[in-house]
């Protein structure tokens, strides 16, 4: 034990002296953060929907280029021929090795966690559930590590073999491009790769249900981790002058192999493939019943949250979490718009829990609040140009009033200054040109169905430029919006 | 007292070539005992297979009275090995390598002893890469004796290195001598191998061709003398093994030609290569006859034993 623990403190030290592997441990997923911090600078609290993916490229750098490269590159030199010589069995130093590859990832893993938290992101969810799931992302790809360092002989090779695992991982396997914006086929070969199953799991320990849902994913990743250590162990090389094409044995490499076709076989068995989230191109038949993942729908989830991440068997796309209009409900004629058959009830069983108006999400100005001098222009350019803005004019009054919900929400969900002021010029606009009752009936419906309909995330004809971006979060916030309205206009928040 | 290695028919084989065919020998302890061998002659697979780095293919292996190859890692706490390269990562330091690797045995002298006895306090904490060849191969010997080892194997200790970092070794050596250790020694230095060794085997091609004193291995050519001539042109070599009493002969074919034999006369051999070299009009450059070294006995045994 003294051994491995000074094997372990000896491995530390020589990781913080190289140069290279700081750049490839540190460095490298701290590039991504930021780039990720660039590309969705508009969201509302920065970097959470992504911790799963930028956690993920930490690990990947840590095991699949860092531990080979080192296992390798003392295998070229012949430390590990050295170790040979000493009465430690040689299993015992890889299990050190291993150990602390662990750590140096874990504090990699930190590192991007407390920049993350610096520039904005709120606290983990579920701290000692992403704690696990690390540890399983680990495991996972520390024994794809190993594997690819019985198959590199040298460390060009461990470059090139790392590049091959990690760009496509990167780019259809759900790691740097979210699964919802990859086609259909590309979300079939991600449920054969395990960054996806690392991001799923990661992700919601962060901003999702911790360990609810994400059982399959710890599995197939303790699997796919479980195949290549054994693969790893079996096939291990510490001899240089031994090649890969000469080693016996290779048969080792199939229960690796086959761990990943295995987890993939099994989520196409079990309907795992499709995200149904964060997308604007499911079926509307499906959206129907579906609100978007991340509207919240109890009283603990709302306040300072961004929509989770996927999360497929958590929440089938057929299962409402917002309850469906009671089976009671008056018929009407079928020429007449559904959302006339709102009731009462429906309106009170809303979840008004929403963040407060003067928060970071969904705020809204007090009426008697002036906007500054440097936004008035635009908040009063806003007010004139509503009456003719065709989207929030033209078509059934149901769609317009969807419209208008966005105009309040899209300045939200860029973190606009004029923010606070919009919702209420919308709600003003809204109280002037619909009943009110009407509009209850509209604003429920369109609260109980959120992914209807298109969504605008861009009103620059109304002289607020930019893009949200993500139309998953303008519709969460047209929802909390329509539940403000919904409040105010019922007497449940008085002004 | 039982010989601290034993080595009975050992056989190695690799991709279908036997690399060592049955090799048998015993080092008594306090003895230093050299393995000298052409490059391919299987000296350092015997080693690799006495430390427990291969697994032999047949024959007993018995070090500090145990099997070694059923108690391999026991083999391993009572001895030390320097390997022919310094064999640790660049950034380690001397002190931290000494202390790692103490980590790994029971019995363990203290890194400053270490450092202090094989003149490396001074660079005790700077990192390897930045170590002298010399300086490396003193830790590659300080980490041999990590352990306090009863027996200890040094591979071909001194290649590469400059002659004064070469003498600093040979002083280590004789020193290990003075202390009592046990050491089997690897090298293509012949001269090295007859100042410090007792007793040497040499092997060619898997087997052990000659073993003893150096001396003593000296001696058996001792009606011998070695003669040693540069020409300005290469001299046929048949002609040269034509002359009286030659044996051993070695020619280098370049520009200005040499050639290396043995003679049993050297006084009619010489008028012998006198007539010849004025018949072919070629001239003398340089000429030395001495009497034989290890090096020459070395030379006649690996050479006798081409097919």
């Amino acid at each position: 034990m003294n051994a491995l623990l000074e094997h372990l403190r000896v491995s530390l030290r020589l990781h913080f002296r190289n140069r290279m592997a700081l750049l490839y441990g540190y460095l490298f997923p701290l590039i991504f953060l930021v780039a990720f911090w660039v590309l969705y600078r508009h969201e509302k609290i920065p970097l959470l929907r992504h911790m799963g993916e930028l956690l993920t490229v930490a690990v990947l750098g840590g095991a699949c280029f860092g531990l080979p490269t080192t296992l390798v590159g003392e295998r070229e030199r012949g430390v590990w021929r050295r170790y040979r010589l000493s009465p430690v069995p040689t299993w015992a130093i890889v299990t050190s090795t291993v150990v602390a590859r662990y750590l140096i990832i874990l504090s990699a893993g930190l590192l991007q966690l407390a920049v993350a938290l610096a520039v904005g992101m709120t606290m983990p969810e579920h701290p000692f559930a992403l704690w696990v799931a690390f540890t399983f992302v680990s495991f996972a790809f520390i024994g794809l590590g190993l594997v690819i360092a019985t198959l590199a002989d040298n460390v060009p090779a461990v470059q090139a073999l790392g590049q091959c695992i990690f760009l496509p991982m990167l780019i259809i396997g759900g790691v740097a491009v979210q699964l919802a914006s990859l086609p259909l086929w590309a979300q079939h070969v991600s449920a054969y790769f395990p960054g996806r199953y690392a991001v799923e799991s990661l992700q919601a320990g962060v901003s999702g249900r911790g360990f609810a849902g994400t059982r399959f994913s710890l599995l197939a990743l303790g699997l796919i981790g479980a195949a290549g250590c054994l693969a790893g162990a079996k096939l291990f090389r510490w001899d240089a002058q031994q090649r890969f094409a000469t080693r016996a044995g290779k048969f080792w490499l199939v229960p690796a192999l086959a761990a990943w076709v295995a987890v993939g076989l099994l989520a196409e068995w079990r309907g795992r493939i499709a995200v149904p989230v964060d997308k604007e191109i499911a079926p509307v038949a499906t959206m129907e019943k579906s609100p978007p993942r991340g509207v919240p729908t109890t009283s603990a989830s709302v306040e300072g949250r961004a929509p989770s991440r996927p999360e497929p068997q958590l929440l089938p796309p057929s299962t409402p979490t917002v309850p469906a209009p009671p089976a009671a409900t008056p018929p009407v004629p079928k020429s007449e718009p559904a959302w006339m058959r709102i009731t009462d009830k429906d309106v009170a069983a809303l979840d008004y829990n929403v963040p407060p108006d003067q928060g970071i999400v969904s705020p809204m100005a007090p009426p008697d609040e002036q906007p500054e001098d440097f936004m008035k222009d635009q908040v009063e350019g806003v007010r004139s140009k509503l009456p003719t803005w065709l989207p929030g004019t033209d078509g059934d009054d149901l769609r317009c009033v969807r419209n208008l919900l966005y105009v309040a929400a899209v300045p939200d969900a860029i973190q606009m200054p004029v923010e606070r002021y919009l919702p209420r010029v919308v709600y003003q606009y809204l109280l002037e040109t619909y009943p009110k009752d009407k509009l209850i009936k509209m604003l429920t419906y369109i609260a109980l169905h959120p992914e209807e309909g298109g969504v605008i995330d861009d009103i620059s004809d109304l002289g607020v430029e930019g893009s949200a971006g993500d139309p998953m979060v303008v519709r969460e916030r047209a929802y909390l919006y329509a539940i403000k309205y919904i409040a105010r206009l019922t007497g449940r928040v008085e002004e | 007292m039982p010989a601290k290695v034993n080595v009975r028919d050992l056989r190695k084989r690799y991709d279908g070539v036997e690399a060592v065919r049955g090799v048998s020998f015993a080092i008594e302890p306090g003895e230093i005992f050299g393995l000298l061998g052409p490059n391919g002659a299987g000296k350092t697979t015997t080693v690799e297979c006495i430390v427990g780095l291969r697994e032999p293919d047949a024959g007993e292996l018995e070090v500090c009275g145990l099997d070694a190859r059923r108690h391999p890692h026991e083999v391993k706490q009572k001895i030390g090995v320097a390997l022919q390269t310094t064999s640790l990562q660049d950034k380690i330091t001397p002190r931290e390598a000494l202390q790692l690797f103490g980590a790994f045995y029971r019995e363990r002298a203290p890194a400053g002893e270490l450092l202090e006895r094989f003149a490396l306090t001074e660079k005790a904490d700077a990192p390897v890469d930045t170590l002298s060849g010399g300086q490396r191969q003193r830790l590659a010997l300080a980490l041999a004796f990590v352990n306090r080892p009863e027996l200890v194997f040094l591979d071909e200790p001194t290649t590469g290195l400059d002659p004064q970092s070469r003498r600093e070794l040979h002083a280590a050596i004789a020193q290990m001598k003075r202390d009592g250790y046990t050491v089997l020694f690897t090298t293509h230095y012949l001269a090295e191998a007859e100042t410090l060794c007792d007793r040497v085997a040499i092997i060619d091609r898997g087997r052990i061709v000659a073993s003893g004193a150096p001396r003593e291995l000296i001696a058996q050519a001792s009606g011998t003398q070695s003669v040693r001539l540069t020409t300005s042109r290469p001299l046929a070599r048949e002609r040269l093994a034509a002359l009286p009493a030659v044996s051993a002969l070695t020619t280098d074919s370049a520009e200005l030609a040499s050639a290396h034999f043995e003679t049993s006369d050297a006084v009619a051999t010489l008028a012998a290569l006198t007539r010849l070299l004025q018949e072919s009009r070629v001239e003398l450059l340089d000429l030395q006859v001495r009497k034989a070294s290890l090096e020459d006995v070395f030379l006649r045994l690996t050479q006798e034993e081409e097919p």
